[in-house]
């Protein structure tokens, strides 16, 4: 629904359209600007195996899932975030917070269970106080979760006492992590379930059209009698919950839970909505774009593991590749518009 | 021929391809110098194209352009500019926070030294208003100022710039008919000093009444070029549409109805007096007045909009609360096409989403092509559309077909009163004559509809009752279908000259 032409049901619709064989060369390029980042993706697989022929390895593959199910399930919500219109920069923050939550209310309950529910449902309010404050208040989105995410990380910091909670007498702890279902890890289950649901979430339902709605003409939503406040602050809450759910699972991977981690959270699930092909601007895009972005950023990563790029270099390489995407995302905008 | 020199601009086979698709197609153009040219054409018809060839904000794929014998280098700003062509854009390319002296001035601040000199702007500024007689305060910020004010401040931009040929994309589109004085003088005071203008209008009688020569495109090309004096209304709409397109006045008028909405006594302070409306299902109410008379604010108080209204509103002969959002009002079945397309439709977006937004979709929570689609398709067509079209985004769509759509989706909801502000502004005369045929379509299926119209042609042309605004008040109603009155007289009312006049 984002995207302007759809061949497919435009020939569904039935009676032969005056739209000539110059309207079909158009359909083909829209047809592979949209879908080049699927190019891109597979380039840099083939790239990989032959840089590093254990690449398509179950195992290696699993474990890029595993080790990328935390950022993709916060890219998901960024990308919910940003269609509507909007930006949250308090993931980052959300995520150390759901991490510490967990662990320390596994410690102080014993029940990983209490924990969870506890984890989870401080997500569910910071995205609660980051929407509200971004709806009611009319804050800008950016300085608003800006704002909520030195909160958040200040909250998370004193409820830790400044030290890691070492969770290593409830080996029930580390199931969310490593449990298996079928010989699959269960992040990897969650994070490829949660996928699928937003992306039903956002193509099918009435639900997702009005994010699109609200993201790409505020004025003109309201108009037409959406809950706009409701739809705006609706994202923040899903992608607070999404964020906590992530540090849960990286806790759990480590047994650790402690307040000063996920400062680079928000910048690589922003980086994986973008370089997925989704707009800036708000009101256009996808969640399968997010899937594809994750698997690039995570095939580049595992590549430069591969070859021993250090640390700091990657560092460098993820900046630009996200302002590349978004320069990419502008040419092509404005040759479209030409 | 014409002698070469007495030529301000000349285009020859000049085109322009839009992914392929012809927008501009060999084109060949002639301005002679210091003459008045008019570019007409229905939407889409490449006028705006063509003009952003010449300014050098497109790049041309075939042909030339030269200025006074001089080639211009493709798509060059910089170098349109330097050959003396001054545009003023169609969109205003204003910044808000900005005051109008400012704004009159960006891009080419008056400087001393490397120091911008306000006084010398300033200065300049007043000698402008003065020279052109136009009223506006030189340092209120431009976002303070009415749209048709800020047109103005547009157009002042391009008059300082001082160029030989100044070219105008609409630039009366956004003015009231009493503003557009002020345009038709500066122009006329343009074409004096010895400026070529060349501008773009829908409006056929301006088109008539400033232009030296005229210029009609069809589908990408030039039709026909002809002195003014070679053409009058009529001809110019037969070569636009390739053939007679007349809106025509509504002559049957369907019996009416019960009442559908009654409204009594509105009040806004400092800007409705004591409206009362009733309107009856199958009728159509003309509403007309200069702008600011209160037409607009009328729809935005009965739309929920404007919270501070107060009055008292019968709909379906129940009394409900006076609406105090949007959400109320539409649940009370009222609805409302603003006159801003751009403020109501979600550009990036299909038709038929467009459509759907805000209506419970038919299976509830889901998206459901099957069920969707064809409801779409049905009340768009109803208007004229292409329903094929329904699933191209509605920024790839012409000003008239987004009314349509418009339109679609809000008498789709079969709403007990239907208000629609603007319905024809800046859509081409084929279009509009669909759009205003469709609404009379519309009432005599048993809507009832509130339109208001800048054109009081319009407006005389659809409408059983016409309500004339003044000042925040219902001045007068005619009946339109009885000829017991005369346009200047409506003018009167409108102008708020009635009782010296009489």
């Amino acid at each position: 629904m984002n995207n302007p032409i759809k061949p497919v049901i435009a020939e569904a619709v039935g009676s032969p359209s005056p739209r000539g064989t110059m309207a079909r060369s158009r359909d083909i390029l829209n047809f592979t600007s949209k879908y080049a980042m699927f190019g891109v993706l597979i380039v840099l697989i083939i790239i990989a195996t032959m840089l590093y022929p254990a690449f398509l390895n179950p195992a290696n593959l699993g474990n890029i899932l595993t080790q990328n199910s935390a950022v993709g399930l916060i890219a998901i919500g960024m990308t919910f975030v940003i269609i509507s219109g909007g930006f949250d920069l308090s993931v980052g923050a959300t995520y150390a917070l759901g991490a510490t939550l967990y662990a320390g209310l596994t410690i102080q309950t014993g029940s990983v269970f209490v924990a969870g529910i506890g984890a989870l449902s401080a997500g569910l309010v910071v995205g609660t106080v980051n929407g509200l404050i971004v709806s009611r208040l009319n804050v800008n989105p950016f300085v608003a979760t800006l704002g909520t995410s030195s909160i958040i990380g200040g909250i998370a910091y004193i409820y830790s006492g400044s030290s890691p909670f070492i969770v290593n007498d409830n080996p029930a702890f580390q199931d969310l992590a490593l449990a298996r279902i079928l010989g699959v890890p269960l992040p990897i289950w969650i994070l490829v379930t949660a996928f699928v649901v937003a992306a039903f979430l956002l193509a099918k339902t009435n639900f997702g059209r009005n994010i699109y709605a609200v993201g790409g003409n505020f004025e003109a939503a309201w108009l037409t009698g959406l809950r706009v406040k409701g739809m705006r602050s609706s994202v923040y809450i899903l992608t607070g919950g999404l964020a906590a759910l992530a540090g849960m699972m990286d806790s759990s991977r480590l047994g650790v839970g402690q307040a000063d981690v996920g400062a680079a959270m928000a910048l690589n699930a922003i980086a994986i909505v973008v370089v997925g092909g989704t707009s800036l601007l708000g009101g256009e895009g996808a969640i399968w774009r997010s899937a594809v972005g994750l698997l690039i950023l995570a095939t580049l990563t595992n590549v430069f593991y591969s070859l021993n790029v250090s640390q700091h270099w990657q560092l460098i390489a993820k900046g630009l590749i996200v302002v590349a995407a978004v320069a990419v995302d502008a040419i092509v905008r404005a040759r479209s518009r030409n | 021929m014409a002698d070469q020199t007495a030529l301000a601009l000349v285009c020859s086979g000049v085109s322009k391809r839009f992914s392929g698709k012809y927008a501009v197609r060999s084109v060949n153009l002639s301005v002679e110098t210091g003459t008045v040219h008019a570019l007409v054409g229905e939407n889409g018809a490449g006028k705006s194209t063509l003009l952003g060839m010449i300014s050098g904000r497109l790049a041309n794929d075939e042909g030339t352009i030269s200025v006074f014998g001089e080639g211009l280098r493709v798509a060059s700003p910089r170098d349109s500019r330097q050959h003396g062509l001054v545009v003023v854009y169609q969109e205003l390319t204003m910044v808000p926070a900005l005051t109008a002296v400012q704004n009159v001035f960006l891009g080419q601040l008056k400087s001393r030294l490397g120091v911008t000199s306000d006084a010398s702007m300033r200065a300049r500024f007043l000698e402008i208003c003065e020279e052109f007689d136009v009223h506006i305060r030189p340092d209120v910020p431009v976002r303070e100022l009415s749209i048709s004010q800020q047109q103005i401040v547009e157009i002042m931009r391009g008059v300082q710039a001082n160029g030989r040929i100044l070219m105008l994309d609409e630039p009366s589109a956004a003015l009231a008919e009493s503003e557009r004085e002020i345009l038709y003088r500066i122009l006329a005071k343009m074409k004096k000093r010895g400026t070529t203008i060349v501008f773009v209008s829908h409006n056929l009688d301006e088109v008539l009444k400033l232009s030296d020569h005229i210029t009609v495109m069809r589908d990408s090309e030039i039709v026909e070029s002809r002195a003014r004096a070679n053409w009058d209304k009529r001809s110019i709409v037969r070569a636009m549409v390739g053939k007679d397109a007349e809106i025509v006045r509504r002559e049957s008028r369907p019996a009416l109805g019960e009442i559908a909405v009654e409204i009594t006594d509105l009040n806004l302070p400092g800007a409705l007096h004591g409206i009362s409306v009733v309107a009856r299902h199958g009728e159509v109410i003309g509403l007309w007045g200069l702008v600011g008379s209160g037409r607009t604010t009328f729809f935005r108080s009965l739309f929920g909009l404007i919270p501070k209204a107060t009055g008292s509103l019968k709909l379906g002969g129940h009394d409900v609360p006076w609406p105090r959002s949007v959400r109320e009002a539409i649940s009370r079945g009222i609805a409302m096409v603003p006159e801003s397309r751009r403020a109501a439709l979600v550009m990036g977006m299909d038709s038929k989403d467009n459509y759907w937004i805000g209506r419970r979709p038919p299976i509830p929570f889901l998206i459901s092509p099957n069920r969707e689609n064809p409801v779409a398709a049905r009340d768009t067509t109803f208007f004229g559309f292409n329903s094929n079209r329904i699933h191209e985004a509605v920024r790839n769509l012409s000003g008239g077909n987004q009314q349509k759509i418009l339109l679609a989706k809000w008498a789709g909801r079969r709403p007990q009163v239907f208000l629609v502000d603007e319905p024809t502004r800046g859509i081409d005369v084929g279009a509009k004559v669909e759009v205003l045929e469709s609404l009379t379509r519309l009432a005599a299926d048993g809507a009832a509809i509130i339109v208001t119209s800048s054109e009081l042609e319009e407006v005389l042309a659809v409408s059983d009752r016409l309500l004339v605004f003044s000042h925040g008040r219902i001045v007068h109603e005619f009946d339109t279908a009885s000829s017991e009155y005369s346009v200047e007289e409506i003018l009167k009312f409108g102008f708020g000259e009635s009782e010296e006049i009489v």
